[in-house]
């Protein structure tokens, strides 16, 4: 009897166990995770993961993307391998010398962060279409708008790109034209862009850091002016007429010094058009202090971290502001393209001023730094000089060799993540788009109208002599001397025939690496890609 | 005789307490059982001699089914339990007249039983690759760890630490890798809990460790069996009255062997002037032996165990005092642990009950500062009141440079404290329903509660080894906390009958088992303090009021739910059939998949018993097949996940975005590994010579990895998913010969050797054409890929450039593929130059014992692995004099005028072999007045660990290196943060009472 009962109380407790527990839904036990089927519920929500398309932006304030891609290779540039520091594995140089190939990670990481916007896009396109509601069109217009400036930048970088557009579709896409690319995005922004917000005045609070109205005809003037680099076609009217739209608002106009598009607390600019409103808490990621600045530089503005000593310009992008000739202009005191950096009299464009840091470098408390490991060929030995000459691109770049990118403000006790915004459009460079086109259309580089506005830069921006003729190659240099680390060089070589030539650390390349190749971890995973020609 | 002085007061009190169990009593007869201790089985032909107050003797024998019956005209006082194959006992006679007595097995031979998956089984039965390694055969001296004791032991079980670190665990590998996924090291159990932590027991209670190395013995763990499992058993007490206690205690010396070679200040100051760079500051420092120090280590081990005839019982206190080499390290543990077990209704009702409690204070210290001391300028003064040097105003010499600190400042003035706490709860109930079948109820708890404190003071300079990216002058303080607890809960049930149908013993086990895991945690960091006077308060850091803080949590869980069974045939003792199945599923897997089916078979025959095979005292030949599951590596991998992606300005406010950063994968399932053995086990020269040989063949299906996946379509681009295969072939010997058994001297020798090559034969096309790439690293070969797993290759190919030499300018030649030598910067051509896996691996033991000196010896050696000297790839060229020492091995070449470009130059051969340690023990004779106190055993002993090493490798330690980081398919790299290897001796002393 006794027994019996044992026996059943077991036998019927196991049972009861059992059965109750052979359920394996992971959704309870997912504490802190965000489950995808569930998200995007509530009106904060939605806010939210709009968010999520923009904040992917913070990725243009690091080293790939635009600073590699469209600075590093070119002449505005270049991180040189500093002995045992900056070497991995020859990217850098790589991409200095034109002889990327699929595998490197700059292409890759570009590549991820466009289609990371583009697919974020889609999905609430997709989620906000199934809200009928008036605010939700707006959504998804302004969410196309940003889904053409990624696709703008994978035209630009990689060409022959795949138009995914359709978040319903689940097939791996296959490569699209260029022109097909070209004539997505020109359709997205002119039936899109029209139903956006139309600031009356800058700053606009409420769509600042957002696409406007003025932010796509700004894409549209870069994607027209370098229309035949896309297309085979120029396409310069249009180009001109959708820079005319922004300048004729009124809205815009350019700034009174050209530092305060640079400062810290540059929200206020009323050049900007669109910005990325980087923050050192809220949104982190611009730090081209730490890419550019040597670690002994720590001290001189009392960092929270060490900087890296990576990136730096080249002497002759530097020179490009100097020469007289190139650039004549009231001359002054500036440090000179030899070894040591030994002061020189040059033009004192006001522009060099705030993009380059030059010459000794001393600690907030004003001492001299030094740097105890220099190189024997170090010539100025131990004091530590930043010099726009840069003895080698590898091996053994000087740690000191180097104008740093001193363009956005850097501030005494500033994190490793600046706070400076980073302007993707800028009314100077519309400006300048439009003096181009103007030009391009009159076949004409002294054409007056383009000349007075080149003119307007050089005297309100550079503080330099105004030109009574131009010449296609001097437009360029003032371009470049203008837009400096902005992300536009790599375009307006190319526009003007220039990007494979031959130059400082880089001999002529083939035409082909106009475009980045389709990385290779994107093929494999894909098999319906295929790669761009010549890689 | 001090320690006796000291221990015999808490030996009267102790003793007291079990007064209960020596109670006089009276008897002329006496009735038992006498059975296994190991599986409670009934032995028959067991000697039971009675004894009476006047000495005279009665002897019985045991029946088929254990029980004696012993009778005597005069009082029984004791009894003596003698058989072969067992040790004898020597119990008092209880007043009850009925004398149940356990018996241990002596025999190592095929009689031996070993611990399977849920259940024994007696050695000559099993069917599969087990191997047994009991006490008396663990690693001996300076061990603060489990996988320590086992260390070369066990054929195919690889165990590994390269440095000496004492809070660092050891990298355990069965036959190699077998999975990808999350259980790459083998699957624990501890006297049945599943899922056991190894470091929650300590060594000194563990009283034998079965391996189960292959698929079939694996199966019935399932979806965890994939890397094998190791299964612990913990001491208990013997029934029948007797008690005993042990104390142990042991002092150990630590100290470094070797450092990675490089220039003192002499040659360093001779490297500078000669290339007129650099700072010579003209004094002298061995940073290496500036950092380290003979570091002492105490252990104290008390236990006592015994039993009633129903209650037996092993309590146990640990306590480990252990310094580290490096300055300012170490860990301070106590362990206890009861283990009980009560009998009732006739032994039909088991209740068992194991609590145990680990307890650890542990200084972490800085694995960077061994990286640092070697790098270091050697010319620098350890401390400085120079302005120019005393940068972080601590009065430590500093460079304000990248990288790397003073490492003795970085020991000496920054704190890492960790806090550690395990808890294990055990009981289990079984009960007899009817002959041979009864039901078994276990539930089990296991808690484990780290915490870490951490702070470097405003004097200090920051290095980027300290917690987070904060670095270098000026942070005025950074302290980080983190607290960490895991929580699993087991409740199994499992119904077992063993019955016998003419000459075939049928043992069969059914079960069900539940498993729950749960972790969380919360870290905080934050920089920039008024003041370090109270640094464990990090909420005065100002970094929080300006939004620069840091704080991080987490929290997930998982479920397991398995149904196995298993039968067990043994027909006559001559044929032998094993056939498991377990069903498991898991809440990791995609809702496609869920559940898996884990089955195997097995099957042996004893050649002995039907073939006149003359020298083999046994001789069984056996084959295996089973399936085992791997887990993914972390939960929710089958979801599609959103998680915070930084803040953005929507209509001029501040919001945290969310998008999404993993793809769902509804078909994400097991890792499937199917694995055939086949093995022999055999006795030769009158069971002297044993061993037992196996080989086997491994596949493993549906490897779980994070590959890239185009995006979109998916919304992320990154999905786990099932995407290759692994292969794997092994051959395995054991051979243990008594070379001299008989009188004074004996001598019992043992070599075990082991083979691995593990290949991956499938990788589907969305992961690329090779997974698991790893990088050198900072500075400046951050992109520098050096190991890769390809289609067709040896996981962990390293794969790079093949030097050529230098040419007369001293730049890097690298070969181009065509057998040209050319510039490195000529050629992109890159090759396999290497592999970090052991192609073999072997241990060797001796066992000595001449009267009452006991010698052994174990040799340890792994052969054929590649170790990336990570050390020489940033540090033995010139050009980078000026700021660190250079690496000065014999590869070392002034001539190098060239940036560090990795090759083929610094992959080099790390086969070794190891004295890994020597014993000396003297067996203390114990005096007649001892003995009248009650001492029964006095044994002293002196430990030598890691005598000697045999290699060529020129870094500081040739192991193997399994695993770089997380990163498990990138085995052989000698990272810079890495403990030096050390040599100990220790002296220790045994008493039993």
């Amino acid at each position: 009897m006794k027994n019996n009962f044992v026996n059943k109380l077991f036998i019927a407790s196991m049972l009861l166990v059992v059965v109750s527990c052979t359920k394996l839904d992971e959704g309870p036990l997912l504490y802190d995770k965000v489950t995808g089927d569930k998200f995007g519920g509530t009106d904060l929500e939605l806010s939210a993961a709009v968010g999520a398309a923009y904040s992917n932006l913070s990725n243009v304030g690091g080293n790939g993307n635009l600073f590699a891609l469209n600075g590093v290779t070119t002449d505005e540039i270049v991180v040189p391998t500093r002995g045992p520091d900056w070497g991995d594995g020859g990217h850098w140089v790589r991409l200095k010398k034109h002889e990327w190939k699929a595998d490197d990670p700059m292409p890759g990481g570009a590549w991820g962060f466009c289609y990371g916007g583009v697919s974020t896009c889609n999905r609430l396109i997709a989620t906000l279409q199934g809200i009928n509601s008036p605010s939700a069109a707006k959504y998804i217009a302004e969410l196309k708008v940003l889904r053409a400036m990624y696709y703008y930048w994978l035209l630009d970088w990689f060409g022959n790109v795949p138009l995914s557009i359709d978040f319903k579709n689940v097939d791996p896409p296959k490569n699209a034209t260029q022109a097909q690319v070209y004539a997505f995005i020109e359709s997205e922004l002119t039936t899109n862009g029209a139903l956006l917000a139309k600031p009356a005045s800058v700053p606009d609070v409420a769509t600042y850091g957002r696409v406007n109205y003025y932010t796509a005809q700004a894409i549209l003037a870069k994607l027209y002016l370098n229309a035949k680099t896309y297309t085979g076609t120029e396409q310069n009217a249009k180009a001109l007429a959708a820079a005319n739209i922004i300048i004729n608002s009124g809205v815009y106009k350019l700034s009174s010094t050209y530092a305060e598009n640079f400062i810290q607390n540059n929200q206020g600019s009323k050049e900007t058009i669109w910005a990325v409103p980087f923050d050192r808490i809220k949104l982190g990621g611009f730090n081209v202090n730490m890419m550019t600045l040597s670690y002994l530089n720590q001290t001189t503005y009392n960092i929270n971290a060490q900087p890296w000593n990576g990136f730096a310009s080249t002497s002759e992008f530097y020179n490009s502001y100097i020469d007289p000739v190139q650039n004549p202009g009231p001359t002054g005191t500036v440090v000179g393209l030899d070894s040591k950096g030994t002061p020189t009299t040059g033009t004192d464009d006001k522009r060099r001023r705030n993009n380059f840091l030059v010459g000794p470098q001393f600690s907030s408390a004003g001492e001299r730094l030094v740097d105890n490991g220099a190189e024997p060929a170090d010539p100025d030995g131990k004091p530590f000089t930043f010099t726009p000459y840069v003895n080698e691109l590898e091996p053994n770049a000087w740690r000191q060799s180097g104008a740093r990118l001193g363009k956005w403000q850097f501030v005494l006790g500033m994190t490793s993540n600046m706070d400076n915004d980073f302007a993707i459009f800028r009314y100077a460079d519309i400006l300048l788009m439009k003096a181009e086109a103007t030009a391009r259309i009159a076949a004409n580089w002294s054409d007056p109208a383009a000349l007075a506005i080149v003119n307007q830069i050089r005297k309100e921006h550079g503080g330099v002599a105004e030109w009574t003729t131009m010449t296609a190659d001097q437009f360029l240099a003032e371009r470049g001397r203008e837009m400096a680390f902005e992300g536009w060089r790599r375009q307006d070589l190319i526009r003007f025939g220039s990007f494979q030539s031959a130059r400082l650390f880089q001999s002529e390349g083939a035409a082909t690496k106009n475009l980045y190749p389709i990385p290779a971890t994107q093929l494999n995973a894909n098999k319906n890609l295929t790669q761009n020609p010549g890689y | 005789m001090k320690i006796l002085k000291f221990v015999r007061p808490i030996m009267v009190a102790l003793l007291s307490l079990f007064f209960v169990f020596s109670v006089q009593a009276q008897s002329k007869a006496v009735t038992g059982k006498v059975v296994d201790a190991k599986d409670g089985s009934a032995i028959p032909g067991i000697t039971v001699t009675a004894v009476t107050a006047s000495g005279k003797k009665v002897t019985a024998v045991t029946s088929n089914d254990g029980t004696y019956k012993v009778a005597s005209a005069e009082v029984i006082s004791r009894l003596v339990v003698s058989g072969v194959g067992f040790e004898q006992q020597d119990l008092a006679v209880g007043r009850n007249a009925s004398l149940n007595v356990s018996l241990t097995s002596t025999v190592s031979s095929l009689g031996d039983v070993v611990v399977v998956g849920y259940g024994t089984q007696k050695k000559k039965e099993i069917t599969s690759a087990i191997t047994r390694i009991s006490a008396e055969e663990f690693n001996k001296g300076n061990i603060n760890n489990v996988a320590q004791l086992l260390q070369g032991k066990v054929a195919g079980l690889s165990i590994a630490r390269p440095g000496g670190n004492p809070n660092e665990g050891f990298s355990i590998r069965l036959r190699g890798l077998s999975t990808i996924g999350a259980n790459t090291s083998p699957l624990v159990v501890v006297d049945g809990v599943v899922g056991a932590d190894l470091n929650s027991i300590d060594p000194a209670d563990i009283k034998s460790v079965d391996v189960l190395k292959d698929g079939s013995a694996a199966a019935i763990y399932g979806t965890r069996g994939s890397a094998g499992v190791i299964i612990v058993t913990t001491k208990n007490g013997l029934r029948g009255g007797t008690s005993s206690f042990n104390y142990s205690s042991q002092a150990t010396v630590e100290s470094p062997v070797k450092f990675t070679e490089h220039m003192d200040a002499a040659q360093y100051g001779a490297l500078l002037k000669k290339l007129g760079t650099g700072n010579n500051l003209g004094s002298s420092t061995d940073w290496n032996k500036a950092i380290t120090r003979n570091a002492i280590t105490h252990v104290h081990n008390l236990s006592f165990s015994g039993g009633t005839d129903k209650t037996t019982f092993d309590v146990s206190m640990n306590y480990r005092n252990a310094e580290g080499i490096a300055i300012q390290t170490g860990f301070q543990q106590l362990n206890g642990r009861v283990n009980l077990t009560h009998r009732a209704l006739n032994d039909k009702l088991v209740f068992n009950v194991q609590l145990t409690s680990t307890s650890k204070e542990a200084d972490l210290g800085f694995s960077n500062a061994f990286e640092y001391a070697t790098i270091y300028n050697p010319t620098a003064p350890i401390y400085s009141k120079d302005p120019m040097y005393d940068l972080a105003k601590g009065g430590y010499f500093e460079q304000n440079a990248t990288e790397y600190s003073n490492p003795y400042a970085m020991l000496m003035q920054n704190t890492n404290h960790q806090t550690s706490r395990k808890i294990n709860f055990a009981g289990s109930v079984e009960y007899e329903i009817a002959k041979g079948l009864k039901v078994l109820t276990r539930y089990a708890q296991s808690t484990n509660n780290s915490d870490i404190n951490a702070y470097s003071p405003s004097n200090a300079f920051i290095d980027r080894g300290f917690y987070t990216g904060a670095t270098g002058l000026g942070r005025h303080g950074y302290g980080w906390k983190q607290a960490d607890k895991s929580v699993s809960s087991l409740y199994e049930n499992t119904l077992t009958y063993a019955t016998k149908i003419s000459k075939l013993d049928v043992n069969a086990v059914g079960g069900y088992s539940y498993q729950e895991f749960t972790n969380q945690g919360l870290s905080v960091g934050g920089g920039n303090f008024v003041t370090d006077l109270a640094k464990e308060s990090i909420g005065a850091a100002q970094d929080f009021q300006n939004g620069l803080g840091s704080l991080g949590s987490y929290k997930n869980g998982s479920k397991l739910v398995a149904f196995f069974g298993r039968v067990n045939l043994n027909w006559d003792n001559f044929a032998y059939l094993s056939a498991s199945v377990r069903q498991e599923g898991s809440t990791q897997f995609g809702d496609n998949n869920k559940w898996g089916i884990f089955p195997a078979v097995s099957g042996g025959v004893d050649l002995k018993k039907i073939l006149n095979i003359g020298v083999f005292d046994a001789l069984k030949l056996r084959t295996s097949y089973g399936v085992t599951g791997s887990l993914p590596p972390q939960t929710g991998l089958a979801q599609l996940t959103f998680a915070g992606s930084g803040n953005y300005l929507i209509d001029g406010n501040w919001i945290t975005t969310y998008g999404p950063n993993q793809n769902s994968n509804p078909d994400l399932k097991w890792e499937k590994k199917s694995e055939i053995d086949f093995g022999a086990d055999f006795a030769l020269l009158n069971n002297r010579l044993t061993g037992t040989i196996d080989y086997y063949q491994r596949t493993t299906t549906d490897l779980i990895f994070n590959v890239t996946v185009p995006s979109p379509p998916a919304l992320y681009n990154r999905a786990w998913k099932n995407i290759g295969d692994l292969e794997a072939k092994g051959f395995e010997a054991a051979l243990n010969y008594k070379v001299i058994t008989d009188g004074k001297l004996t001598w019992n020798t043992g070599v075990n050797y082991s083979t691995n090559k593990v290949t991956l034969t499938r990788l589907d096309k969305s992961a690329g054409s090779y997974i698991g790439e790893t990088n050198l690293g900072s500075p400046g070969q951050e992109a520098t890929q050096i190991i890769r797993t390809y289609e067709g290759g040896q996981i962990g190919t390293f794969w790079n450039a093949v030097y050529r030499g230098i040419d007369a300018n001293g730049k890097y030649l690298h070969d181009d593929g065509k057998g040209n030598a050319v510039l490195s910067t000529k050629t992109t051509y890159k090759a396999p130059i290497g592999n970090g896996m052991p192609k073999f691996e072997m241990g060797w033991s001796n066992v000595f014992t001449y009267g009452k000196f006991d010698l052994n010896f174990f040799l340890r050696g792994s052969f054929g692995h590649q170790l990336i000297n990570t050390f020489r790839t940033f540090y033995e060229n010139p050009a980078n004099a000026a700021i660190y020492n250079v690496v000065n091995t014999k590869y070392f070449d002034p001539k190098l005028n060239d940036a560090s470009i990795f090759s083929s130059l610094f992959v080099e051969k790390a086969d070794f072999l190891k004295l890994d340690n020597a014993t000396l023990g003297y067996t203390i004779p114990v005096s007649s007045k001892a003995k009248a106190q009650g001492v029964k055993s006095l044994r002293a002993f002196i430990t030598g660990n890691n005598l000697m090493t045999i290699t060529n490798y020129t870094g500081a330690d040739p192991e193997v290196r399994w695993q770089d980081g997380g990163n498990i398919l990138a085995p052989g790299i000698d990272r810079r943060a890495t403990w030096v290897m050390t040599r100990s001796f220790t002296l220790g002393i045994n008493i039993g009472l």
